[in-house]
């Protein structure tokens, strides 16, 4: 292997050159022309992004209960106890914020899949901070989503520490222009967010094989927590990851859209969340630049 | 795209243009405008040092705003001593009061006023209050130690000065001649008493001035001596004194040494009542003052001469010294946001708030640092650990932010007070707002921290700070400040340069070191 010296600094011609995507212009160039802001709604509200795949015959993860007062915490026990496993999060929320994950339920105690143990008082503030806009996008009242935990494809088994993996596939105009997959580790808390520390891996629009990947804004090609190499793995039903993804991008008026999909064991690719801001760590994890992408599309 | 770029740039070549023409034009109206005859631009300065000991309490006397003169900017600067400027309770009179800090044994005052002498303006009238009552009016007709009423030789100077059925004004007036054509003035003499300079036929300028209120007082016709400048070029310049009297419930300036009566010429300064010490010390504190007076020549940054126009209303520097200081705190905060988004859209330095760091700024700027830093650190250590324990009790959220508040508040009112009893607080008021604001920082400063982590937390506040300490630099400058008071317009080219800003879609510094590692793969230099 030939070395070079390391980069400490890249020069912005050598980024242009790359035909890499800065924050900057994605707002300008992108976001600003390409998704109306009167569309917005469809992707920031979860429960608006159900029920629009649920019309369109595309599978997302089984609604349990929308809470949308404080009133409807007294029907909480009734609406928690008869399940096992389940996912609360804010109908606004962003970044994985506010997302909590239930892997058991034991004598009115929640256990996450870290094995933490969350008593009912926990969950019932958790869900009142919720509903007060503490992780909304725009601090006003939300939502709470109480819906069911999927189980990750055992594709992704020898990668995973904790947490559930997603594929985040960025779409403009309504083609699949860029893909990766996030994979959560020790330091993103079982969360499949990058900047919260997860590792993402590129994936080859084509083939639906992995290669190379990011973690912390660097260039890896292994899992920081199991050693496992990012590169090769072959993505399960890929076409019909890229199909729902089209299938959902051709319904809202977003030209420049991510969407975060996750393949489920039982269901197969199922729509989790859209993001009509979606971030630029992507291009690390393919190592080339999103505006490259999308002239070649 | 091309179309809102374009319609940008024609709205910043607009917004450059029409503020770039509104300074002109300022400045040609600053140029065509001087001041109207008999009017003049003049600066007092104060230069006090003491040698103090604690406990022990100091008096200066301030200038105020007259009907001829106008105190269009003032500054203090002052070295181990706590200052409050206060209004006398009796006479109405501005004071400096000074209180040395502890474990300080020098003490040190300046002063500084700019003041517009108009001259074309002809009734002087008095600054000071007047009390009618019957105590009042026995006030102003005391015997006081140098000023002897009701002696023999007093009684019998008056006896020749009256005669049956004159009036009230008729008899002043014979009085003032006395006293102006009878004493004469030898400022060299010791005696400064009533009495002796009636009794010698000469005296100081203070004697015959005493004199005439002596006489005055005596033929029951209230009056009080005035202390003051009189405005002239003067390197060490010395106090002088006339007397006002009460005739017909209104305060009439004489001054027999100089031959004023009645009325006094615009540039009589008055500055302390019923007292001839500019500077009230203790006996046990020495001090040593000098005050200077110079003409200064008007310049656009400096005053704006036209009054009373409609067209004022766009002049900022017309506004009272105290004014001045508030609007020009509000016009820097669109500065401050100016670097704020500099910092957030080019270089890519993440902040808790937009406006955080200016309001941070600020506070410093308005208070000494280390006061600032003292109530800044408390805000968020108390901030803190009441969420700490506020999450404990599992609250929603406004109650919880509220609560916060308040403990917030409550501990930096108790620091100011103890601050203040230390006299370690010369400015802590100024400081209070900008800091309380920073309470709803706080909330999103632990949701960082529970949600992200702790490293990314110190990261935003790290960001916080360098943009703070940024914006503390270059909105202290005081000619900053100045320039922007003097030229409101230059906010349209802060527009401009927002617009200009907003639409800016190069990287940001933090993304060069973002995506650096996509050259070490391109380059061959990083594994794969």
């Amino acid at each position: 292997m030939k070395t070079c010296k390391y980069r400490f600094w890249a020069w912005p011609w050598e980024l242009r050159r790359l035909a890499i995507l800065g924050i900057n212009a994605r707002n300008l160039d992108y976001l600003f022309p390409l998704n109306p802001r009167s569309s917005y709604h469809y992707v920031d509200d979860k429960i608006t992004t159900k029920q629009i795949c649920q019309e369109q015959g595309i599978p997302v993860p089984e609604l349990y209960a929308v809470i949308d007062r404080f009133g409807d915490l007294r029907k909480l026990p009734k609406i928690l106890s008869p399940k096992k496993e389940f996912v609360v999060k804010p109908a606004r929320g962003a970044g994985g914020r506010g997302v909590w994950i239930i892997s058991n339920q034991d004598n009115n105690f929640f256990y996450t899949p870290q094995d933490q143990r969350l008593t009912f008082e926990e969950m019932r503030y958790h869900i009142s901070t919720i509903l007060s806009g503490l992780y909304s996008l725009e601090g006003q009242l939300d939502r709470v989503i109480i819906e069911q935990r999927i189980v990750p494809h055992p594709v992704f088994a020898p990668l995973l520490v904790s947490g559930t993996p997603d594929i985040r596939i960025i779409l403009y105009r309504h083609r699949p222009v860029m893909a990766m997959v996030r994979l959560p580790t020790r330091a993103s808390k079982g969360r499949a967010n990058l900047h919260q520390g997860a590792v993402a891996s590129g994936i080859n629009l084509q083939t639906g094989i992995t290669c190379g990947g990011v973690y912390k804004n660097k260039v890896t090609d292994i899992h920081p927590d199991t050693g496992v190499s990012l590169s090769g793995i072959t993505i399960p039903n890929w076409d019909r990851v890229l199909e729902i993804a089209i299938q959902f991008g051709r319904v809202v008026d977003l030209q420049y859209l991510g969407i975060d999909i996750i393949l489920d064991t039982n269901h197969g690719p199922v729509i989790l969340e859209a993001n009509a801001r979606p971030g630029l760590a992507i291009q690390i994890a393919n190592g080339c630049g999103l505006i490259k992408q999308i002239g070649n599309n | 795209m091309v179309k809102e770029y374009r319609l940008t740039l024609i709205t910043v070549v607009f917004l450059v243009v029409i503020g770039g023409l509104g300074m002109s034009l300022r400045c040609y109206f600053f140029k065509q405008s001087r001041l109207p005859p008999g009017q003049s631009i003049w600066r007092l300065t104060y230069s006090v040092d003491f040698q103090v000991r604690e406990g022990e309490k100091c008096n200066i006397a301030l200038p105020d705003n007259t009907p001829q003169n106008r105190i269009f900017r003032e500054s203090f600067s002052r070295l181990g001593i706590w200052m409050d400027i206060i209004r006398n309770k009796r006479t109405g009179a501005r004071e400096a009061v000074i209180v040395p800090l502890a474990d300080h044994t020098q003490g040190q005052f300046r002063a500084q006023f700019d003041i517009h002498v108009k001259s074309n303006i002809t009734s002087s009238g008095s600054p000071f209050l007047k009390d009618l009552s019957p105590a009042g009016r026995a006030h102003y007709l005391r015997t006081e130690r140098h000023v002897q009423t009701n002696d023999p030789y007093i009684l019998n100077i008056l006896s020749r000065l009256t005669h049956k059925n004159i009036s009230k004004s008729q008899l002043l007036e014979n009085i003032f001649n006395y006293c102006a054509e009878n004493v004469i003035r030898n400022d060299s003499l010791p005696s400064s008493d009533a009495l002796n300079t009636l009794r010698e036929g000469t005296g100081t300028s203070l004697g015959q001035v005493r004199a005439m209120l002596a006489l005055c007082r005596t033929a029951k016709i209230p009056a009080r001596l005035v202390t003051g400048f009189i405005i002239e070029n003067q390197r060490d310049a010395k106090p002088q004194f006339w007397i006002e009297v009460l005739l017909k419930k209104k305060w009439f300036p004489c001054d027999p040494v100089n031959g004023y009566f009645g009325n006094l010429p615009a540039h009589f300064l008055p500055l302390r009542c019923e007292n001839i010490e500019l500077i009230k010390v203790s006996p046990q504190i020495t001090c040593q003052s000098r005050f200077a007076i110079y003409r200064l020549i008007p310049s656009p940054l400096m005053f704006h001469a036209h009054q009373n126009k409609l067209s004022n209303i766009v002049d900022l520097t017309r506004l009272s010294p105290g004014m001045q200081e508030i609007v020009m705190l509000l016009l820097l905060i669109p500065i401050g946001a100016l670097i704020t988004t500099v910092f957030r859209n080019i270089i890519g330095l993440p902040s808790f708030g937009t406006f955080t760091p200016t309001l941070i700024a600020l506070s410093f700027i308005k208070a000494d640092w280390r006061t600032g830093c003292v109530l800044i650190v408390l805000v968020i250590s108390v901030g803190i650990l009441t969420r700490f324990i506020l999450d404990k009790l599992k609250l929603l959220l406004v109650a919880r932010l509220s609560i916060i508040l308040t403990l917030v508040i409550s501990c930096m009112i108790l620091a100011v007070s103890i601050l203040d009893h230390f006299s370690l607080t010369p400015s802590a008021s100024a400081v209070l707002l900008p800091t309380v604001i920073l309470t709803f920082v706080i909330e999103r400063f632990f949701i960082t921290w529970e949600e992200d982590s702790l490293l990314q937390t110190m990261k935003m506040a790290a960001g916080t700070l360098i943009i703070a300490v940024v914006c503390f630099g270059i909105l202290g400058w005081d000619w900053l400040g100045r320039l922007i008071l003097t030229f409101p317009e230059l906010q349209l080219w802060n527009i401009a340069l927002l617009l200009l800003l907003g639409r800016y879609t190069g990287y940001r510094l933090s993304e060069l070191w973002r995506f650096r590692d996509l050259l070490n793969v391109t380059t061959g230099g990083k594994t794969s």
